[in-house]
């Protein structure tokens, strides 16, 4: 621009500046808006059953969503496989209802097992659900689902401390209990 | 439904250690803070602050620090960190947080203890050990000793799920909107700025440009240069007005080419007396008696409203 020679130099660029950055961030937000969409969509057609594939770059919301429609489905492995795909640093909150959710799966399917008297995977179950909650407590102390459940299942199978616990570095959910409390379930009562 | 993540310590339990036994060499105290020590539930987190009163020079020891993980089959070790809290009155601070989480699971209140542990301080020289107490709380069961079947007695009562929940897209709808309005503001600024549709009239405005530059000449310095670069500016707006350069002899020539100027026929042509008086006879004070700078930029002000209504 010929401009005198005390008026502010850079109008013109400072004005191309903004124009380029405020164009950068509408295209940018866009295409958050159009994922968010998306995500929304496919969230929503998990939830009403449609058996629907999430990428490798899935959000963790939509991952929760697929392993919640496998949890709901008795698929538990392939729900675990995606609640694990979780990031506890992205998605604490996520990951917590995830690990959540997928314990209370295993413990009614455990149950479902007790009823019919099969006594080994129920326990098998309850066992890896006690450690499900124990990991969603880890990343929210505060949910307190997560505590009501995770007392539940301990008074199925309680946890003890391993006899003459010498190198334990094992971690002490996987250490063989002395007793369980199975019978213990209230049924029909006199 | 959610409470805080760890229950802050209450100063209300304050567990003064004596050390005479630790004091042997460097440690002077030791004192341990934690939260209330009952109602605590499975799965509560437990923060335990302990001060330690130290020699100065004396430093915790990274690795006599416990590492986060299980303590016990019910406890877990979630963080730990130490801060160095200086030295007052002649003695070393250091604060050590312990934050554990509790999975024991009562069947009625119970008391548990958290282990002591026993740090170790270094001055380089000698070393002294910090003995951290246990600390004793009741825990206390979430549900009834005999609270087996739900009320449909298909086994125990378990609490909902959480269900799985829509991607939170206000970030990107602000940041749409935000952009989206910013967006056609900034170009009509520019389209102004660089006198586009529809601000194409004000790019045939040579003098409104003119009167600017001349306005912010005089007004930060307003000496002999800023006055000579005012009456350039109105040069340049004068040829860019006629089409073709114009000197003192063709003012007919510019009232010809721009009939709205003939009003001010005696200004312009005081203007260029001016001019030429500044340029030619080289004597910018004699052009300034002539043609003042605020006669000047009032000439240019009627000038720039006669070109706006010469459109």
């Amino acid at each position: 621009m010929t401009t005198g020679p005390l008026r502010f130099p850079g109008r013109s660029a400072v004005l191309r500046l903004l124009l380029a950055a405020a164009a950068a961030l509408l295209v940018l937000s866009l295409v958050m808006v159009l994922r968010d969409v998306r995500d929304n969509r496919l969230i929503g057609g998990l939830a009403a059953g449609r058996d629907l594939a999430v990428g490798d770059t899935a959000v963790p919301e939509v991952r929760f969503a697929r392993a919640h429609f496998l949890m709901q489905r008795d698929r538990l492995d392939e729900a675990r496989a995606e609640v694990e795909r979780i990031s506890a640093a992205d998605a604490a909150a996520v990951r917590a209802a995830a690990l959540y959710d997928l314990a209370n799966a295993g413990l009614r399917a455990a149950l479902e097992h007790l009823e019919a008297g099969r006594i080994d995977p129920a326990t098998a179950l309850i066992r890896i659900a006690k450690d499900d909650y124990r990991r969603a407590l880890a990343l929210d102390p505060g949910f307190w689902d997560a505590k009501h459940n995770l007392d539940v299942a301990m008074r199925l199978v309680r946890d003890f401390p391993e006899v003459g616990s010498g190198e334990d570095e094992q971690r002490p959910d996987t250490a063989k209990p002395l007793w369980t409390d199975l019978p213990g379930l209230p049924r029909g009562l006199p | 439904m959610r409470t805080p993540a760890a229950l802050v310590p209450a100063l209300a339990l304050i567990l003064l250690v004596a050390a005479p036994a630790a004091a042997a060499a460097g440690v002077r105290s030791v004192t341990l803070a934690g939260p209330r020590p009952f109602g605590l539930f499975i799965g509560d987190a437990i923060l335990l602050e302990a001060d330690i009163v130290a020699d100065p020079g004396f430093r915790v020891m990274t690795a006599s620090l416990p590492r986060p993980g299980p303590v016990t089959y019910w406890l877990d070790l979630r963080s730990v960190a130490v801060e160095d809290g200086g030295v007052r009155d002649g003695a070393g601070h250091h604060r050590v947080r312990l934050e554990y989480q509790t999975f024991y699971a009562p069947l009625e209140p119970r008391a548990l203890d958290i282990p002591s542990l026993t740090l170790t301080l270094n001055d380089g020289a000698r070393s002294a050990e910090a003995v951290i107490p246990a600390w004793t709380f009741l825990t206390s069961p979430l549900r009834e000793l005999r609270s087996g079947a739900g009320g449909d007695g298909g086994g125990p009562y378990l609490r909902p799920d959480v269900p799985p929940r829509p991607v939170d897209g206000t970030v990107g709808m602000l940041a749409a909107a935000g952009s989206g309005t910013a967006l056609p503001l900034l170009l009509a600024l520019n389209a102004w700025h660089r006198g586009w549709w529809p601000f194409r009239a004000r790019a045939r405005r040579p003098f409104m440009r003119a009167l600017r530059v001349a306005r912010l000449d005089l007004q930060m310095t307003g000496d002999a240069g800023a006055y000579r670069a005012a009456l350039l500016a109105f040069h340049r707006a004068f040829d860019a007005a006629a089409g073709r350069r114009v000197l003192g002899d063709d003012v007919p020539v510019l009232l010809d080419a721009v009939p709205a100027f003939r009003p001010l026929r005696a200004d312009i042509e005081r203007f260029f007396e001016a001019s030429r008086l500044a340029f030619f006879g080289a004597d910018t004070a004699a052009a300034i008696d002539r043609l003042p700078p605020a006669a000047l930029l009032a000439l240019g002000r009627r000038l720039t409203a006669a070109e706006r209504e010469a459109g």
